[in-house]
């Protein structure tokens, strides 16, 4: 039973994957310019050197064949050179993916700890004042523009209070070496003497775009949890449950809270895409160096490889993430594993 | 409405008239209407109320402060901009831009996504399962991610975007319409209109159709106002409507170097953007609670 649905999801994905590359190849053809130039990412190419890459990128053989060659290059690691710096491609993106992955755990990390339990309350008190004033807050900030959001929370926190700082991941005057990537782990893991010192800067640094990537996610959660709890509430077992004697708080932590908790699990994965997407819009802000702002100033330079990189990674981890909370919600309901 | 019912009446109202009935209930979803219906006058009168011409660029005041300030003019309620261009006008005209471009994507691609969702709710087998493998690979990638790259190879500018935020708004209009019809299909009256000889087209149109635009409206509010959010984060980016257009997202982007000395110029297309959105998601909370409690009854 299990097997088949993991051969089905095995399948799905290849399919998805296929399918993913097969948009990036097209794209060096969809982009604007040359297409030797798009696919090699070289700004200048000496007549006698494009016999060689043409041959090279297979771009005199038929479209299925350059495919395969353009498939073989991407499993290799040759993704192409940035058109600006003329660096590899997925080099800079190994450099700057942690940020990004830093800067959204961070948040979804938040997003779980604000959002499951107020959301709860919202739906265990839904008629009290406290209940529905959770629920308006969060349809506030549901609807709030997060880039006017983020401005706000600088004009207060940084140009008004002068408490927080607007922009990176840490102050310049700290060395850290690069091990991970992650700049928490980086400094713990380092052995320079100023440790805590660095730790304190950079969390103030993480505190105001943790907090404005955080938003829309936590009212997702809140909306989510109460309107699944209150579902859940209304089922009959929940009735049994009470009827049997057992204490509202047994009834609420057994029956409601593992049933209302099934279709969250689902939901992270649907939100994740939202999530990247307004991580991205957060970093240009706060001048996060993640991939959201390497892709954008990719976009302002016309810088195609690096687009077409882009969008195969952010899309492959998006889809990661979206399979596994899958996975993840077939193994705590085994009602799903049918479908 | 009779205060006292003297005798026992069966309410048969129609659906809609039930419909508003339990909209009209909720005082917030009505608030949101009327924003709702406000910014849509806004949207189409923007052109005549306009106090002053949005791009005409004013030498003698620049960077004037809002009329409540002391050194604000009346005439001028919101003070202009770095070039002298009135605030208020270009709001005003600036609701066009962001409300109305997104009202016309959201129904183009629910036109298209009807379209599409119709042909994949009425087929079965390999061509609705190869269908549904698009659909998840299109849902994956993020609508902002897919606007940005339509937006990179057709270039930069106000129409690309729409043509951007279409095609992202449509993967879930497609899957979502495809949803409700095949729920529909499955009901006992669609059968019994089949039985009686309808064709699949007649089937769809008689229906089905009837029985999902509620579930339309729905997804429509829910997509205008990522629509919304869109095009003003677009235009913000830079990627969208390019500077002189007074779209608020570019408006905010423009003020960007006036934080210190304009704050309110960042802050007036902000609300704007901000009210907006709420009162499409108060309509539409609004809606839905409405639908569910007429179901119940």
């Amino acid at each position: 039973m299990m097997l088949h649905y993991f051969l089905r999801r095995a399948f799905l994905i290849g399919f998805v994957f296929v399918a993913l590359t097969v948009l990036a190849f097209s794209l060096s053809y969809l982009f604007p310019g040359d297409v030797l130039t798009n696919v090699s990412g070289l700004s200048s190419i000496q007549p006698e050197q494009q016999q060689n890459l043409i041959q090279y990128y297979a771009l005199d053989q038929s479209l299925l064949q350059q495919y395969i060659a353009y498939l073989n290059r991407i499993l290799d690691g040759e993704w192409g050179l940035s058109f600006s710096s003329q660096q590899p491609v997925l080099s800079e993106i190994i450099a700057v993916f942690p940020a990004t992955l830093e800067l959204a755990s961070y948040a979804l990390l938040l997003s779980f700890v604000l959002g499951i339990p107020l959301g709860l309350f919202a739906a265990v008190k839904a008629d009290s004042f406290l209940g529905k004033l959770i629920s308006a807050i969060t349809l506030v900030a549901y609807s709030i523009p997060i880039f006017w959001w983020a401005l706000l929370l600088i004009m207060l926190f940084s140009l008004t209070l002068g408490v927080l700082p607007t922009a990176g991941r840490i102050n310049v005057l700290f060395d850290i070496p690069t091990t991970t990537g992650f700049m928490l782990p980086d400094i713990w893991l380092s052995d320079i003497a100023y440790k805590a010192e660095a730790t304190q800067d950079a969390l103030r640094h993480l505190l105001l775009p943790a907090v404005v990537l955080a938003t829309y996610p936590t009212t997702v959660m809140i909306r989510f949890t109460r309107d699944s709890m209150l579902a859940v509430l209304e089922q009959s077992y929940i009735k049994t449950a009470r009827a049997k004697g057992l204490s509202r708080a047994q009834v609420l932590y057994h029956h409601g809270l593992r049933n209302a908790l099934l279709p969250v699990i689902r939901q992270i994965g649907l939100q994740f895409s939202t999530l990247i997407t307004l991580a991205m819009i957060t970093e240009v802000i706060f001048s996060w160096p993640g991939i959201g702002q390497w892709l954008l100033d990719s976009i302002y330079q016309r810088n195609y490889p690096a687009i077409q990189g882009g969008l195969l990674v952010v899309s492959c981890l998006v889809i990661v993430v979206n399979m596994l909370t899958e996975i993840l919600h077939t193994l705590f309901n085994p009602l799903a594993r049918k479908a | 409405m009779k205060k006292f019912r003297l005798y026992f009446e069966e309410q048969n109202r129609g659906p809609l008239t039930q419909l508003w009935q339990q909209f009209q209930r909720q005082h917030a979803a009505v608030l949101g209407l009327v924003m709702f219906s406000f910014f849509l006058l806004l949207t189409i009168f923007a052109p005549l109320l306009t106090p002053h011409n949005p791009y005409l660029q004013n030498p003698d005041l620049l960077l004037l402060a809002p009329s409540w300030s002391d050194q604000g003019l009346v005439q001028y309620p919101f003070g202009t901009d770095d070039l002298g261009r009135d605030l208020m006008s270009r709001l005003m005209k600036g609701a066009t831009y962001t409300f109305g471009i997104a009202l016309v994507t959201v129904i183009g691609s629910l036109l298209m996504g009807l379209a599409l969702g119709a042909m994949a709710g009425m087929s079965k087998g390999v061509k609705s399962s190869i269908f549904n493998h698009v659909l998840d690979l299109a849902l994956t990638i993020p609508s902002l991610l897919l606007a940005i790259i339509i937006v990179a190879v057709l270039g930069p500018g106000l129409w690309n975007t729409t043509w951007a935020i279409m095609l992202a708004l449509l993967p879930q209009f497609v899957h979502g319409i495809r949803n409700a019809i095949q729920d529909t299909l499955k009901q006992d009256y669609v059968a019994a209109y089949r039985l009686d000889g309808a064709s699949n087209w007649q089937v769809l149109r008689y229906a089905v159709l009837p029985n999902i635009w509620e579930h339309l409206t729905v997804m429509a509010t829910m997509a205008l106002s990522t629509a919304i959010l869109d095009i003003a984060a677009l235009g913000f980016l830079g990627l969208g409507a390019q500077a002189p257009t007074s779209e608020w997202g570019v408006m905010i982007a423009d003020a960007l170097d006036l934080i210190y000395l304009a704050p309110w110029a960042i802050a007036l297309p902000g609300i704007l953007v901000f009210a907006s959105v709420l009162s499409v998601n108060l309509v539409g909370d609004g809606l839905r609670t409405a639908m569910k409690k007429r179901r119940e009854n």
